[in-house]
């Protein structure tokens, strides 16, 4: 089971979908995350094993590489889509509530502001890492965040802003938050935001890629 | 020196007698309506309507009172087109100021406030500009889920992504029966009244073709593990783009200054793919457009890419690009020092004179000026720089600064 577990790490670090899937070529004609994933289950494992042994550090090592620049966006979205592959076997076992995953994040960009490509990236890096992710698309408003926050009281908040001109709606939300929820987590990122805009508005944490956000959950989860 | 002998001695690595300066030469130099409107009310300005030329970015045309305020040394060819005021309708903006849209252009209000843009049958949505947004975001994606079997309906399919739909001048009028020849006309002319730099903007977008029409996450995927069909689409791109630049250079070739090319190569945090990717796919196809401009035209070769693009710009030099904008220093490895010293003497920087970001929109004047100062200071030793913003001038800079940023300039010139 040991040497599974290692082999389907592999394939999510490396972008290995399944056995069809041509990328990356040097694990041409091998199985891939989607029938090793069946394979550990069929065998017995538990989907906490398949999450704890497998998909997590296998995302935390893409995390990192593309942290520190040896790996790029499309990598890291082939590690995401041999994760997603990997999850759909794990979901109905996710859904029966035997798994404790490690915390609920609810990620949107903010209202004014339709671009998610990082926001999808923060999803998929978190979601891989062993949390539920609710992820409320794009131009979310203060009451969808906070209609979502009356409904998973336990979650994290992630609010995501390309623009100069919707980052503004950063602190309009986060301070509705606040004012509603004194003790939610909220956490922020996009290209124009950085950690003195965090500390101006009051959120908890900014984060210059999707590892950090990561880092940032597990320091609450501990 | 005139203003286009400043602006080539700039491109050519000699010491221009002062650094060249744009606003408004291209749709990633420009400033927003907003503040255009903030701008020119803070300076007083009559008879100097707001002209939102490129409807996506919600981008002003600097009128000929304001670039002479700030002493602008190049001209984009494409204000020469809508020149009529009958050719422009008024509009109210998101912060209630008027401006005037092209005629062609009629965005549909929602009943929250937002705008959509529809193909011409009325059903499909092309664009959104959200409430509370400053410009359209594309909606549609032609290709979304997969690659089409023949690239007959490549041209309609383009025709519906809103970069090429609802595109600036003057390519809005490119489909006029005489639009060549009255390009030629109007460019002869614009070049007997001014003494600026001339530039047109040619997009000949290759990645970013392959994102409109695929949608991002699924082309970035592609680049690695569908590479028969990103070359094949490439491939139908380059006919495209081959076509429209030789009939740029038989048209302007021989009296516009530069050609401006764009392709997002960067986020802040790196290129978007690897060097081998882009050396592979990209970079051969780069080098064939330049090859074409510098065989058959006059014009130097530009291109906008935003970014972290540090790691890929030997490879853009290698394959003609004389030019780099916007130079956006706040990303990765993109320090104006470090890009100076790095490949200053074999590219010219057209941006990065001061952050967007940060400094412009959220500093006092006096932030402002210190920055353009230094920015200055590192990036126009021997030429090869042209002094502006990194990108757009977006609608929270407040005019105070843009007045500041243009002032330091002009200290720098005068010292």
């Amino acid at each position: 089971m040991e040497e599974l577990f290692s082999k389907l790490a592999d394939c999510i670090e490396f972008g290995k979908i399944d056995e069809v899937s041509p990328y990356p070529p040097n694990f041409k004609g091998q199985t891939g995350a989607d029938e090793i994933t069946a394979q550990v289950l069929a065998k017995g494992a538990s989907a906490q094993d398949v999450l704890n042994n497998a998909l997590i550090p296998g995302m935390e090592k893409v995390g990192v590489k593309f942290r520190e620049g040896t790996i790029f966006v499309p990598q890291v979205l082939m590690s995401a889509k041999a994760m997603k592959t990997a999850m759909v076997h794990l979901k109905p076992l996710l859904k029966q509530g035997n798994v404790k995953q490690k915390g609920t994040f609810v990620i949107g960009t903010v209202e004014g502001d339709l671009h998610d490509i990082g926001k999808n990236l923060v999803a998929m890096m978190v979601e891989g890492n062993g949390y539920e992710v609710i992820d409320m698309g794009t131009d979310v408003s203060v009451d969808a965040f906070v209609q979502q926050i009356e409904k998973t009281p336990d979650c994290v908040v992630g609010l995501s802003a390309l623009l100069t001109t919707t980052m503004v709606n950063m602190e309009k939300i986060v301070k509705n938050v606040k004012e509603k929820f004194p003790h939610q987590k909220v956490c922020i990122g996009g290209a124009p935001v950085n950690n003195e805009f965090c500390d101006k508005i009051g959120a908890d944490n900014y984060s210059a890629d999707p590892q950090g956000v990561v880092d940032f959950l597990n320091t609450l989860a501990s | 020196m005139t203003s286009r002998e400043r602006v080539l001695a700039a491109i050519r690595h000699e010491q221009p007698d002062r650094v060249p300066v744009d606003l408004g030469a291209t749709p990633s130099s420009g400033i927003s309506a907003i503040a255009y409107n903030n701008l020119v009310n803070h300076l007083g300005l009559k008879n100097t309507p707001t002209l939102i030329y490129d409807v996506v970015q919600q981008l002003a045309q600097p009128h000929c009172n304001v670039l002479d305020r700030f002493g602008v040394d190049v001209l984009d060819i494409g204000r020469t087109f809508n020149s009529q005021p009958t050719d422009w309708k008024p509009i109210s903006m998101a912060n209630g100021s008027e401006a005037f849209y092209p005629k062609w252009f009629s965005p549909v209000v929602q009943p929250d406030g937002s705008f959509l843009t529809y193909d011409n049958d009325g059903k499909r949505v092309l664009s959104k500009m959200p409430v509370g947004a400053t410009f359209f975001d594309q909606t549609y994606f032609p290709y979304v889920d997969g690659y089409p079997d023949s690239y007959e309906g490549l041209d309609v399919e383009m025709g519906r992504i809103m970069w090429a739909r609802d595109v600036h001048s003057p390519w809005d009028h490119a489909g006029d029966d005489d639009f060549w020849q009255k390009l030629r006309e109007n460019t002869l002319e614009l070049r007997r009244s001014t003494d600026k730099a001339l530039l047109v903007v040619c997009g000949c977008n290759l990645f970013e073709w392959g994102t409109f029409l695929r949608r991002m996450d699924n082309f970035l995927m592609d680049l690695l593990c569908d590479q028969y069909n990103v070359e094949k689409l490439l491939d139908q791109l380059m006919i495209r783009h081959l076509a429209t630049l030789e009939k740029v250079c038989n048209a302007v070739g021989d009296i516009v200054d530069i050609i401006r090319f764009g392709d997002d190569l960067g986020m802040t945090s790196g290129p978007f793919m690897d060097e081998e990717t882009y050396k592979s796919l990209f970079k051969p196809r780069h080098k064939i457009l330049c090859d074409y401009v510098k065989e058959h035209s006059n014009m130097h070769t530009f291109i906008h890419s935003c970014g972290s693009i540090s790691l890929l710009i030997p490879h853009l030099i290698e394959a003609g690009i004389e030019i780099f904008n916007p130079v956006q220093t706040n990303s990765l490895n993109m320090e104006p020092a470090f890009l100076k010293n790095e490949f200053g003497d074999s590219c010219t920087f057209w941006g990065g004179g001061v952050e967007t970001v940060g400094t412009l929109n959220n500093g006092t004047p006096q932030q402002v000026k210190d920055q353009v100062a230094e920015r200055l200071e590192i990036m126009s030793k021997g030429g090869g720089f042209v002094f502006n913003t990194v990108h757009n001038i977006l609608p929270d800079v407040p005019p105070q600064n843009i007045i500041a940023m243009f002032d330091a300039v002009k200290a720098f010139n005068d010292r």
